[in-house]
């Protein structure tokens, strides 16, 4: 490795809430227009993004700009199109089914930093009911 | 900026969460990735290796299936090195890398022994239930500067 | 390319996944995962029946539903969990027998270790890709001309000739070089049949030393014995159709094999230790100073029950031998013991990875152990069928499949 290329990579995972209006493509022109060091990949939820780890960082503050509360990220430990983690190779693994339900739970926390913006409160926890004895023995008299 | 442990360790949301918040999340993302990179090893897919194995020991005793101590041994480093973890109970999603019951329990327990503080969050069901997550996850981490 | 769908728990993080598609690839294999969404996972389990806390194995269950119901394609299956883990083992067991009432593809499984490397996986491997690979040539039931077979194993080689579907020389002796010792026992039992060695149309090989036979020999087939002693087993038996359990207590390690129509479709192979082999019985029989040969009809003669032995490990069973016989116990009793302890291990470590099959063909060396034939018929509640000939079952495997290849 030269000395002017960096030493460590990063692969970034982007995702898309289901509630946000932002595509993959848009997510990668904007990833390229940022004209600096970076590789960005669309998928089918959002991007892959791959560079050294402060050009990745700055990239994701740009793109989360495209809608603060509705597109997130992580790390990822495999280069993009690494052959070990590719599903052409072997079929789905299984963070795929990871991914694929904390997709589903975006919207909810969308909507919840939506609402934490416009000044909402949480609403406190609902208490989780215990029947009294007596209620519960009247509805068995009942039914039985 | 404090070293956050997360639970489930592969989770989006939480790696997203703890990073909007100004903190380090301290993933397996990361810690497989020292081993993914490592040319000398070629163990794939994840280059978790028998010394490796070996080394979940620590954590471990032999008559403890080997999956659970390379595992351990993958996440273990990170336990000892954080200042503080959140721990979301109940989601629904857990595979890959947290496919096994019996890591995930002795991940928490480890968390526990360690005495670092530990946020328990509930898997949110709704939008008013996020609102809790987040609004705690906020306070949480602002009480750790 | 085989592919041989792979349903499993902790590979990845045992460090024997690449030890898994290392041996798949070397026999023609390639493992492969049946796609499955996030979604099909909660249906499958509650389709499937059993709730496994652990995520992983819920994900099993999920792919072995894809492949039941035909939505995902694979030749072969691959059952594999971390050894000594409970909840595991009783997923894998049972997707095992899932997979063998919804599908006709042949399965395995396999507890693993983070030790296990993919030299103890071959053997099981090149069998799931034979089953696959060689149908037509496994539905074979005659001999035809003039074929040898030779048998490569831990303890003994054994080499026999066929001519015509029948048996016209066979010889076996202990095990040493592997070539010298094949081509001692192949030069008696052709001097038996009365021809040479450029008479044979086609030789097969199998066991341990399968390869390096094949090449000395020129052989037309090199085979695992999981696959050619089931077609000898059944061939030596005459139970060529139907179904058929085949017990094969070896002396490195035991296999048992459930077959269709000679075909296997589920076998399991290894053992923990020496403990539950042929090995141990050998060992037995050194320290009672008589032949192994002896060592089955002294046996028939005593009660097990007089010499409590566990040959769990065969160091703690010698341990208990040397125990009984301090306390005088009979010869007989204790010679008993020791089939008894092989038979139960047997049963308790090979028989419970397959759904047993009437009925049971009880093959290999140790088959002429009457003492042990006997302790297996009792711990099974069932006495097992004992070809003549039980001992050169991979030999007359061998002979029986390689004719196959003559024009």
């Amino acid at each position: 490795m030269s000395e002017n290329k960096p030493r460590m990579r990063e692969t970034r995972l982007v995702m898309i809430s289901p509630a946000s209006n932002v595509t993959p493509d848009l997510l990668v022109r904007t990833a390229h227009a940022l004209g600096r060091e970076l590789s960005a990949k669309e998928t089918c939820y959002g991007c892959l993004l791959e560079g050294d780890p402060a050009t990745v960082a700055e990239a994701r503050d740009e793109l989360r700009k495209l809608d603060p509360h509705g597109i997130y990220s992580k790390r990822r430990a495999y280069p993009a199109g690494d052959p070990r983690r590719c599903r052409a190779q072997h079929g789905t693994r299984p963070g795929y089914a990871q991914l694929e339900s904390e997709w589903k739970l975006l919207a909810n926390l969308q909507n919840a930093m939506d609402a934490i913006d416009l000044g909402e409160k949480a609403p406190p926890e609902p208490q989780k009911k215990i029947l009294p004895v007596r209620e519960f023995k009247e509805i068995y008299e009942v039914n039985l | 900026m404090k070293k956050i442990f997360i639970d489930p360790p592969n989770s989006m949301i939480l790696f997203d969460i703890v990073e909007r918040l100004g903190h380090e999340p301290l993933s397996t993302m990361a810690a497989l990735q020292e081993r993914v990179d490592n040319l000398e090893i070629d163990m794939p897919p994840m280059n978790v290796t028998l010394d490796d194995v070996i080394s979940g020991l620590k954590y471990a005793g032999i008559e403890v299936p080997s999956g659970i101590r390379g595992r351990l041994a993958t996440w273990g480093p990170h336990i000892d090195e954080a200042d503080a973890a959140i721990v979301m109970a109940e989601a629904p999603y857990s595979f890959g890398c947290v496919g096994c019951e019996r890591s995930n329990e002795m991940v928490k327990y480890l968390l526990r022994r360690r005495g670092i503080p530990v946020l328990w969050v509930e898997y949110p069901g709704d939008k008013e239930a996020a609102m809790r997550m987040l609004e705690k996850t906020k306070e949480f981490l602002g009480g750790l500067e | 390319m085989i592919k041989i769908a792979q349903l499993s728990c902790g590979t990845e993080y045992s460090s024997v996944q690449s030890e898994i598609e290392k041996a798949a690839f070397s026999v023609g294999g390639k493992m492969v995962y049946p796609d499955v969404g996030a979604d099909d996972i909660d249906a499958a389990v509650k389709e499937f029946g059993f709730n496994p806390r652990s995520p992983q194995l819920k994900l099993m269950i999920a792919r072995a539903v894809q492949l039941a119901k035909g939505v995902y394609d694979a030749d072969a299956v691959f059952i594999a969990t971390c050894f000594r883990c409970a909840e595991a083992a009783l997923v894998r067991n049972e997707l095992r027998r899932y997979i063998q009432e919804h599908t006709k593809l042949p399965v395995v499984t396999y507890s693993f270790t983070e030790r296990m490397k993919s030299a103890q996986l071959l053997t099981r491997m090149e069998a799931l890709v034979t089953i696959v690979s060689r149908k037509e040539l496994l539905a074979r039931e005659r001999q035809t001309g003039l074929t040898a077979g030779l048998d490569s194993g831990s303890s003994t080689t054994k080499a026999l000739v066929m001519k015509d579907n029948k048996i016209i020389g066979k010889a076996w002796m202990p095990s040493y070089d592997v070539v010298e010792s094949a081509t001692t026992v192949l030069n008696q039992a052709l001097e038996q049949a009365g021809y040479k060695l450029k008479d044979l149309e086609a030789i097969g090989t199998t066991g341990y030393g399968r390869f390096t036979l094949g090449r000395h020999f020129d052989a037309k087939l090199v085979q695992e014995e999981l696959t050619v002693n089931s077609k000898g087993a059944v061939w030596l038996a005459d139970r060529q159709k139907g179904e058929a359990t085949i017990l094969d207590i070896g002396g490195m390690d035991n296999k048992a094999i459930t077959v269709r129509d000679g075909v296997p479709d589920n076998f399991t192979m290894g053992g923990v230790c020496a403990g539950a082999s042929g090995r141990f019985l050998e060992m037995t029989a050194n320290r009672l100073k008589i032949d192994v040969t002896e060592l089955g009809k002294l046996a028939e003669k005593g009660d097990w029950r007089n010499a409590k032995m566990n040959s769990y490990c065969s160091i703690f069973g010698i341990q208990d031998l040397v125990t009984s016989l301090g306390e005088g116990k009979a010869f007989e009793d204790v010679a008993a013991a020791a089939c008894h302890s092989v038979a139960e291990q047997v049963y308790e470590q090979q028989l419970q990875e397959i759904d047993i099959r009437r009925p049971i063909i009880q093959v290999g060396g140790t088959s002429l152990i009457s003492g042990l034939v006997k302790e297996v018929g009792s711990v099974l509640g069932e006495m097992p069928i004992v070809p003549p000939d039980s001992q050169y079952i991979g030999a007359v495997g061998g002979a029986l499949l390689s004719s196959g290849f003559l024009m």
